[in-house]
């Protein structure tokens, strides 16, 4: 369990990536899908954010928009901005840790419009900010699987089955740390030289065949093969922190070679070879067993530890987020309806869905045949009128839960989305007491 | 079930096994066996849930599709709906042999051997419900066709008959007249398992097996169908065969629950007393790996490793190769070397063959000897478990050679551990944690 | 529009399932026909199969036989436009009217008689191997490699050169070689849809195996073979006109690959309708099939037609 006093510093700490009505539409033969339809949260820096929320509820789409992964067409950005602060390494101790970096060994990039001294750009805040949902491909490109890294659900589907384990998780490193590479191949990166271009290209993977048949020739040779091996230490090392045994005989292996929580295991390695500030992991243990799934939670509770990493887990297994999230966001049909501290939320969910959701799970307390169903499923979100999203299922929806939306505002620590808790100025408010049929 | 003097068994499984061959090669010859269901011997009682929970790939759909007839068994058998009498008779017909008592049971019961009218009888009364809920209706089928497919196969009802009991059928599983001109396609998940249920309902019968009903399923949908279950339960005296691997929703559903493992059952007991104090070590691990709502995260714990080959399963206890507690006693074997030498690839590379005259006793040859010599040392380091080192009797080291020899011990058995409870382990009981 | 209609809208009580199943039906052929190259491919074929049917009263039919090209002996190889040879005649005073006219009827008959037989043998091999498997299936499959090592165009030739030149050889030939594909689309199918939970919940409620192969398995491996069928229609003509054209069917006879080939002779002294009028045709017969089946593809595929 979470001591209150690593709560309190999580929810101080400063903001990764800030979601902010975030809408994402998707066009359908039916009318105009509202898939995601006003997100608003917060990822603080070292923490687990949890999502959850019934199948087709907005999850992925919401996921998927931090890397811009979100085929367009069908979907339709609509509105809304994904603020993204990276940090850098501590320079004062170099990423081992320090008083300056709050022992992270990271510190938060300095804005490079003013300097850090503030300015419109960085809302007065001294950050780097980046809209993740308008900066250029390019410089999206040098995020992805860099500052932010995604799992998905399926890993047999995410890694390419023609390539070496090797191949794909070198290509990161090629792809993000050419210059570390050929540091450690004793080349100078700085350097302007005709053979130092050769490699740099080559350890950025862009060579042509003609620029690796001169590669291949003696001069270079020697170098380019340190570049590999370079390359291959840090693949080991990689596969190696998430457990996996004997990495080396693992490098050479396929996707096909390996069980489904080994592979699982190779996309975390994939995913934190670079260090990211964020990691985004969407359902990345519903395919696995139960006995597999608690192994890879471990992996990634530890390795989050040891890197401060934010996550953001997205699951539908609500005592699985229990297990893995300090904050949790519950969603509903394209928005969230309840975020704050997990314990609290688990504990004593304010939100007539997190309650519904809570109750559902058979427990020790059910009688059998009395679990707490929710009525009905998720309703399509074909062009909604306004109305909380949830009143056809909720049993104390009112009048007024059928003409407006209920906001996300703060309840205590936390902040519900429901009329029950911000009665509205006008008609009759819905209470827990009375329920509606 | 008015008095426990006659329960009835609706299925007695005996020594039950489905072996699938492995084809290879361009002659499609047979290599090996799946043993997907290893032995397996339980009886379910009328009118309980009897829950089958274990990893994937551990057999548990090959093992209710054999009970459903979908598949022929290897060997072993299945009867179907025996008195109380008629099991024991059965038991002591199957220790005596063959004979004239028990052909006699078998043609009436066994249900690879039943006669047409019993076939029929057995047939009607075991339904099936499959997990995926897009694959189990036929898409260009109606509901009204899905629904009323059984009582026309049997003839019960045509015309508007038909059509009313397929309503009230409907109604039962929370659907309704508005249903029934539909297409699958036109359905939720849940809608669907309701519509698979309804269907294995239409005969009224005795067993309904459930391969994972609500793996698929939202928690909310899935109270709503589990909810259904048990009403449908109630008011009908079914018999369920509930297969999941989801601790939480078997726990709240099962009489009794079987542990399997590997093709075999590593425990079975009453749900409340297997939850609460577990024996087998599988048990404990999985109840361990469960995240649920109450637990607190010290006991929340995975297991290593995976399920090994159900082509070669480990000698001894199915389960050694993956238990924390494993002892001298419970299956080491030249395997397990192999197995450790892989890890070490520097060594693996030198192994040149492995000459085995029992899967406890070999020689392993290298190209050098001192690739042999480094084995030695490496069975003395940490690597090997220290109940593995204790189980060796042997080893010599020749020029090229290394000879392992084992301790031989026998298949680890299901034996009675007090309370209705049997379990497959060479512990009395599960070691304290401290 | 309501956020809270979890599934399609109330249907009325009135609702039978004939009127379902012919709702659904409609909306089949509504998506295949709202594409326009679809529509345009199926215009193509009601007016040719239209001149098919209609050959009789279109142009008098030639006496005794009326699928012979009448031959005008006094207007040989006249231009198109000519006084009664509207679009010409061959060098041996074919008119070519009455070819491109009675070949329609000659290429529906020769299609319709190959696609009939070949698919029935087809979907029978296919489906038996496939649903039975086992020793039959791999027996069968033999078979079938067999017929596929030999290339289907020399195959259809050898047998009609075997057979001896008349155009019912070449529906016989035509069919002998064209059943393969379709047993082998079928037991892939069969095979595939085989797997689906639905057949083992048919057989978990004891339905007979006919039935589970009538009711479960046909409908649902049948699509394929359909969308081949009916670009087949169209192939098959063209196969058909290239036997014809290498002069495997009689001389004279009123067949678009006939005309092509008696008309070619011409083509270099400048008399380039007795060829072209006949080929255009065949392309237009084989194109408007080949867009017709592209679409049934498109509609029926298995993955937008559910949703
Ligand atoms: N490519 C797409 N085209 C059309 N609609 C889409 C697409 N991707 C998602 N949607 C729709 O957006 C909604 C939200 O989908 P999303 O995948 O985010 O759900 P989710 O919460 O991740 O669910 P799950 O638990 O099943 O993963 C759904 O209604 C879905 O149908
Ligand atoms: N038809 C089959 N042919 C070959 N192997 C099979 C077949 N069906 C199941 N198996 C194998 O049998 C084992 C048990 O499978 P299954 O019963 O599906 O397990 P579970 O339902 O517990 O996940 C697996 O190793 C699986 O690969
Ligand atoms: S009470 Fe009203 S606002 Fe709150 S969840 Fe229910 S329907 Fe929504
Ligand atoms: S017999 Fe018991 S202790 Fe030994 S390996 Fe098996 S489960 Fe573990
Ligand atoms: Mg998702
Ligand atoms: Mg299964
Ligand atoms: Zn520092
Ligand atoms: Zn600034």
């Amino acid at each position: 369990m979470t001591a209150p006093a690593t709560n309190l510093q999580k929810t101080d700490a400063p903001v990764v990536a800030s979601v902010r009505d975030l809408r994402v539409h998707f066009k359908s033969k039916a009318g105009i899908v509202h898939a995601v339809d006003g997100v608003d949260f917060d990822v603080r820096d070292g923490e687990t954010l949890g999502l959850v929320g019934e199948t087709g509820c907005g999850k992925s789409v919401t996921a998927r928009s931090f890397l811009r992964l979100v085929p367009m067409p069908p979907g339709i950005p609509v509105s809304g901005s994904i603020m993204f602060h990276p940090r850098q390494r501590c320079t004062a101790c170099d990423g081992a840790g320090c008083v300056a970096c709050d022992h992270t060994g990271r510190v938060v990039s300095t804005c490079p419009a003013c300097s850090g001294t503030g300015c419109s750009t960085c809302e007065q805040t001294g950050a780097e900010t980046l809209d993740l949902l308008t900066i250029p491909e390019r410089d999206l490109r040098s995020i992805r699987g860099n500052r932010i890294a995604m799992i998905f659900q399926d890993p047999g589907k995410a890694l390419n089955p023609a390539l070496s384990i090797r191949k794909q998780v070198a290509e990161v490193f090629y792809a993000h740390r050419s210059d570390e590479l050929l540091a450690s191949a004793g080349i100078d990166p700085s350097s302007h030289s005709l053979p130092t271009g050769l490699l740099r290209r080559r350890a950025t993977q862009q060579s042509r065949t003609l620029e690796n048949v001169l590669l291949s020739l003696p001069p270079l040779r020697s170098r380019r093969s340190a570049i590999t091996a370079a390359a291959d230490d840090r693949v080991a090392a990689a596969l190696a922190e998430t457990q996996i045994p004997n990495p080396r005989a693992v490098m050479d292996r396929y996707p096909h070679e390996l069980s489904g929580g080994m592979k699982q295991r190779v996309m975390i390695a994939l995913a934190l070879a670079c260090d990211p500030d964020l990691l985004i992991a969407d359902e990345p243990t519903t395919a696995l067993d139960v006995t597999v799934q608690a192994r890879i939670i471990e992996l990634i509770k530890e390795l989050q530890q040891r890197h401060k990493t934010a996550v953001v887990y997205i699951s539908h297994d609500l005592s699985l987020v229990r297990r893995v999230a300090d904050r949790t966001a519950v969603m509903y049909a394209g928005r969230i309806v309840e975020v704050g501290d997990s314990e609290q939320i688990f504990h004593e969910p304010e939100h007539p869905y997190t309650r519904g959701l809570i109750d559902a799970i058979p427990g020790a307390h059910h009688e059998r045949g009395r679990l707490a169903a929710i009525e009905g499923t998720v309703p399509e979100l074909i062009d909604p009128d306004p109305s909380c999203r949830f009143a056809g299922r909720c049993d104390f929806a009112a009048e007024v839960c059928w003409t407006r939306d209920p906001a996300l505002e703060p309840v205590g620590d936390r902040q519900v989305a429901c009329f029950i808790h911000h009665p509205p100025e006008h008609g009759e408010a819905p209470t827990f007491d009375r329920t509606a049929r | 079930m008015t008095a426990a003097t006659d329960q009835r068994t609706v299925l007695a499984v005996r020594d039950l096994k489905k072996h699938f061959p492995i084809k290879d090669g361009a002659l499609q010859r047979v290599v090996g066996q799946v043993r997907a269901v290893d032995g397996v011997s339980f009886d379910l009682l009328r009118g309980e849930t009897l829950g089958l929970v274990g990893e994937s790939g551990c057999g548990k759909t090959t093992l209710g599709r054999v009970l459903a007839g979908l598949e022929k068994p290897t060997s072993g058998g299945v009867y179907f709906d025996l008195s109380e009498q008629q099991r024991t008779e059965l038991d002591q017909a199957l220790r005596a042999g063959q004979g004239e008592d028990l052909a006699q049971l078998e043609a009436a019961h066994r249900v690879d051997r039943l006669d047409a009218t019993n076939w029929r009888r057995f047939r009607r009364n075991t339904q099936m419900v499959f997990q995926d809920s897009f694959s189990s209706l036929n898409p260009r089928h109606l509901v009204s066709d899905i629904v009323g497919r059984p009582l026309r196969v049997y003839k019960e009802a045509s015309g508007s008959a038909l059509t009313e009991r397929v309503v009230g059928l409907l109604e039962q599983v929370g659907l309704g007249r508005q249903h029934l001109y539909r297409y699958p396609h036109q359905f939720s998940g849940g809608q669907r398992q309701r519509i698979s249920i309804a269907r294995a309902l239409a005969l009224d019968p005795e067993l309904v097996i459930l391969d994972e009903p609500t793996s698929a399923l939202d928690v909310s949908v899935q109270a709503q169908i589990l909810n259904l279950l048990h009403e449908l339960q109630q008011n009908r005296g079914f018999t369920f065969l509930f297969i999941t691997h989801d601790l939480s929703v078997v726990r709240h559903m099962a009489d009794r629950i079987a542990v399997m493992y590997l093709g075999r059952i590593a425990e079975s007991g009453e749900t409340t007393g297997l939850f609460d104090d577990p024996i087998h070590p599988y048990t404990e691990a999985l109840l361990r790996a469960n995240p649920d709502l109450t637990g607190d995260d010290e006991g929340f714990r995975g297991l290593e490793g995976t399920v090994p080959d159900p082509a070669r399963p480990p000698q001894g206890c199915r389960f050694h190769t993956r238990c924390e507690y494993a002892t001298p006693d419970c299956g080491w074997e030249i395997d397990d070397v192999v197995l450790q030498l892989e890890d070490t690839p520097a060594l693996f590379d030198k192994l040149v063959g492995v000459e085995r005259r029992s899967p406890f006793d070999a020689d392993l040859e290298f190209v050098d000897a001192s690739a042999a010599a480094a084995l030695e040392t490496a069975l003395h380091g940490d690597e090997v478990p220290s109940s593995m080192k204790a189980a060796i009797e042997q080893v010599s080291v020749g020029a090229q050679t290394v000879s392992i020899k084992f301790r031989e011990v026998n298949e680890v058995l299901l034996t009675p551990r007090g309370n209705d409870r049997l379990a497959a382990c060479v512990l009395d009981a599960l070691p304290s944690r401290d | 529009m309501s956020t809270t209609s979890t599934s399609p809208p109330l249907t009325t009580s009135h609702e039978s399932a004939f009127r379902v199943r012919l709702r659904r039906m409609g909306e089949t052929s509504g998506r295949v026909l709202s594409n326009p190259t679809t529509l345009g491919g199926l215009v193509i074929i009601v007016v040719m199969v239209g001149m098919a049917v209609l050959a009789p009263w279109l142009v008098e039919p030639n006496t005794p036989n009326a699928s012979q090209m009448p031959r005008d002996w006094g207007a040989i190889a006249v231009p198109p436009g000519s006084p009664g040879h509207l679009l010409g005649t061959t060098n041996t005073g074919g008119d070519v009217l009455y070819g491109v006219i009675w070949g329609a009827r000659t290429s529906l008959r020769l299609s319709l008689i190959v696609v009939t037989v070949t698919v029935a043998i087809g979907v029978a091999v296919g489906s038996l191997a496939g649903f039975r498997g086992g020793r039959l299936d791999e027996i069968l499959m033999r078979i079938v490699d067999v017929f596929l090592s030999i290339p289907e165009l020399i195959f259809a030739l050898a047998i009609a050169a075997v057979l001896g030149p008349s155009f019912r050889n070449i529906i016989l030939a035509l069919a002998i070689v064209f059943w393969v594909k379709y047993a082998r689309i079928m037991r892939a199918q069969v095979m595939h849809v085989k797997q689906n939970d639905y057949v083992d919940a048919s057989r978990v409620i004891g339905d007979s195996s006919w039935n589970i192969f009538r009711k479960d398995v046909l409908p649902n491996s049948i699509t394929p073979v359909v969308v081949q069928a009916t670009l087949d229609m169209g192939n098959i003509v063209l196969v058909g006109a290239t036997l014809s054209f290498i002069g495997l069917a009689e001389a004279g006879l009123a067949e678009w690959g006939v005309l092509v080939s008696e008309g070619q002779a011409g083509i270099s002294g400048g008399r380039w309708w007795a060829s072209t009028f006949p080929g255009l045709m065949v392309f237009l017969w084989a194109l408007a099939f080949n867009l017709l089946g592209d679409g049934i593809r498109d509609v029926l595929d298995p993955k937008t037609e559910t949703r």
